[in-house]
């Protein structure tokens, strides 16, 4: 009963202030009203994944909404991006530096799309039938899109027109491997059965295996297409980057993560009735990571512009995580719900960077910014710490998680997919590290640099707390946060 | 069981008409066309099992997919229709027709190849939802014209809903609900992003959308 109130509160909260948003007259009430939603919604969030903790998996009407561990990390990530990205956002649009000259009634539409679009992450994490889970993945797509084109010129709607035409066929595709999830259990659990997570959990092993197998390749394909793996990620370099910073923090963040959670709840649906079969399943998952991985690396490496770096570095990471679930050894597991973790909160920080880097140098091209440790030291700090971060350098977080990944693997043993997994991380972190350390530390010899001015606090915060986090992680995984972690690797490979 | 069989195999003649028309409005139509037959096929099926979910699953169907959103689109994409512009393919249309062939066929043998209980319908249904469903992503993908590759989708969702009637026609109602939100959903956001595409490249011809690269 609290259960389902907490539920419900937790989806309305950002429903409500999305609507207020629209409605509102004044933009200084919409930059008032982000925060305390934000707070609110955290901690509706935190309580019920203390009680799951406490108490098991919440089910709550019908089990149309569910929140297990699995759902309890995406869930995590998208309180924690969506929070730090409206924080930035307000700080963004106020900054004196912003370029962008705001037409009347653009921060209105901004706004309620912006809580409208956590809005969809959220119900995606909480979702407990999986036709809901669908419709809100999709509603996802239809949120961001137009944020995607929010600076209004023709790359941005380019942009936003692929990714939409894109993400809508690849979620045709996923509907079709869902209808063939739920013809797997018809012979099970009759042709009338509630299609929700816990329900299909139970009958495990009853499913067919060859219709649930078919439906899980199918999601693969189609959701992966919006988690962003190759070859299906043509999109998302171009919508990751043109979109305004605080939406790439949460398109890179908290959107791709949705998808990959509903790959990865239909894979631990499909491998119990599976059997011997589920490691095609899995060989596939860590087929289009493996891919995806080499993809994003050798894309990173000639990238000339600082915002497709990370959306290729995003496309490698999702490969990763992807890589990980399909190696499929307990260690590797963890290591892929950690990195699910650790890449959101570092990626967010690196497109706060991106946003900070473009109000203090008007570019996103790399060659163009230099010596920015000269120009705007704390900022050029963050970008240096953010960069060593995502590529994963000691002592940050998703070193933990690759490490762990990569261990896994070797332990499986699976030595193919580990020395790959772990020579494409190397390539990578080098193709991450080099243009950000030229951006901060290269002598700007024949370059005008702009006045040594720094970017004011409210800016730089958000992306300084992330940092923490992320440090935090990389020494010390706190005891709840970790039993998450421990009861999600169990749902995956049950 | 004739009945909802004759009618399937309209819908994928109505289909053939995304591929060969060079006209805006007449996929449109066909859109509006397909979405009747489809809502026919489940009223009979409603007819033969009384499965009350299928009645309403065709009024919606007919009502929102047949009227609705054929007029909201003619509305939306008014500044696009204007002229009854040709619209042309990103291959050359022998191909564009060779490989709607091609996938119209692909469609019947993976049908044959899925290995489900049969429900309400047969299996020659399956083939023809799974034809229309590609036919329809395919329009998506090889059309230059933003109406139509936002037609196709919609065709390629109707192709769906017919796969949903022949593997789970219990489930189907919740689909369709699933379905007819998207629906709405994206025709308001894609006539907003189609409206701006004519007002930034003064057509909707995507392929003048080439500017991102690498």
């Amino acid at each position: 009963m609290i259960d389902s109130g907490l539920l419900f509160g937790l989806l309305l909260l950002p429903l409500l202030t999305a609507a207020a948003s629209a409605l509102v007259a004044h933009d200084r009430t919409r930059y008032a009203m982000v925060l305390p939603s934000s707070l609110l919604t955290c901690a509706l969030a935190l309580t019920l994944i203390a009680r799951l903790l406490s108490s098991g998996p919440l089910r709550a009407f019908g089990d149309w909404l569910y929140l297990d561990d699995l759902s309890a990390i995406v869930l995590l990530v998208v309180m924690l991006v969506s929070a730090l990205a409206g924080a930035y956002s307000v700080a963004y649009f106020r900054s004196p530096a912003q370029g962008h000259a705001l037409k009347p009634g653009e921060l209105r539409k901004y706004f309620s799309l912006f809580h409208l679009f956590t809005f969809t992450m959220v119900l995606a994490s909480v979702s407990g039938n999986l036709a809901l889970l669908w419709t809100a993945v999709t509603a996802t797509t239809f949120a961001s899109a137009p944020l995607v084109d929010f600076y209004g010129s023709r790359e941005p709607l380019e942009a936003a027109w692929k990714f939409l035409i894109l993400a809508v066929a690849g979620e045709l595709i996923a509907l079709l491997g869902f209808l063939l999830l739920y013809a797997s259990g018809i012979a099970a659990l009759g042709d009338a059965y509630n299609f929700a997570i816990p329900v299909l959990g139970q009958a495990g092993a009853h499913l067919s295996p060859s219709l649930a197998g078919l439906g899980f390749l199918l999601v693969l394909v189609g959701f992966g297409t919006k988690a962003g793996l190759a070859p299906m990620h043509t999109w998302l370099p171009d919508a990751h980057s043109q979109a305004p910073a605080p939406v790439c923090a949460m398109l890179s963040g908290a959107e791709l993560n949705c998808a990959m959670l509903a790959i990865v709840r239909v894979l631990s649906l499909a491998t119990p009735a599976a059997g011997r079969q589920s490691g095609q399943l899995h060989a596939a998952l860590l087929g289009f990571g493996l891919l995806s991985m080499a993809v994003g690396v050798l894309f990173l490496i000639s990238q000339r512009d600082f915002k497709r770096l990370l959306a290729y570095s995003s496309v490698e990471q999702m490969g990763l995580i992807a890589a990980g679930f399909g190696i499929g050894a307990p260690l590797a597991v963890l290591g892929a719900l950690l990195q699910m973790l650790t890449h959101s909160l570092a990626k967010a920080l690196m497109f706060f960077n991106s946003g900070n880097l473009l109000l203090r140098f008007r570019t996103t091209t790399i060659s163009e910014v230099r010596a920015a440790i000269r120009v705007a030291p704390a900022t050029a700090l963050l970008v240096i710490l953010g960069a060593l971060a995502i590529a994963g350098a000691p002592p940050f977080g998703l070193f933990v998680s690759e490490f762990s990944i990569v261990r896994g693997a070797l332990g499986e043993p699976n030595w193919g997919a580990g020395a790959l997994v772990a020579f494409l991380l190397l390539v990578g972190f080098i193709a991450l590290v080099a243009p950000f350390g030229r951006m901060t530390f290269g002598d700007g010899e024949g370059r005008t640099a702009p006045p040594r001015a720094e970017l004011g606090l409210p800016v730089l915060a958000p992306g300084a707390l992330l940092l923490a986090a992320v440090l935090v992680l990389g020494f010390w995984v706190p005891a709840p946060l970790h039993s998450l972690l421990v009861g999600a690797s169990h749902v995956v490979s049950r | 069981m004739l009945a909802e069989v004759v009618l399937a195999a309209l819908i994928l003649l109505v289909t053939f008409a995304f591929i060969v028309t060079r006209r805006l409005r007449a996929a449109l139509a066909a859109y509006a066309v397909q979405s009747w037959l489809l809502g026919g096929v489940a009223l009979a099926l409603f007819a033969d099992s009384r499965v009350l979910g299928l009645l309403l699953f065709g009024l919606l169907t007919i009502a929102v997919k047949g009227a609705l959103v054929p007029q909201l689109l003619r509305r939306r994409t008014a500044s696009a229709l204007a002229g009854g512009r040709e619209t042309s393919y990103y291959v050359r249309f022998p191909t564009a027709l060779l490989l709607g062939a091609a996938l119209t066929l692909t469609g019947f043998i993976a049908a044959t190849r899925i290995p489900y209980a049969p429900q309400l319908l047969p299996e020659s249904v399956l083939g023809i939802a799974l034809a229309v469903l590609l036919l329809g992503l395919f329009t998506t993908t090889a059309r230059r014209d933003a109406v139509l590759q936002v037609a196709g989708l919609l065709a390629a969702e109707n192709g769906l809903l017919l796969v949903g009637l022949v593997l789970a026609p219990r489930l189907s109602l919740l689909i369709e609900f699933a379905i007819v939100l998207d629906v709405l959903i994206a025709v308001l956001v894609m006539g907003f992003l189609v409206a701006r595409i004519h007002e930034e490249v003064s057509s909707t011809d995507t392929s003048e959308l080439t500017r991102l690269r690498g």
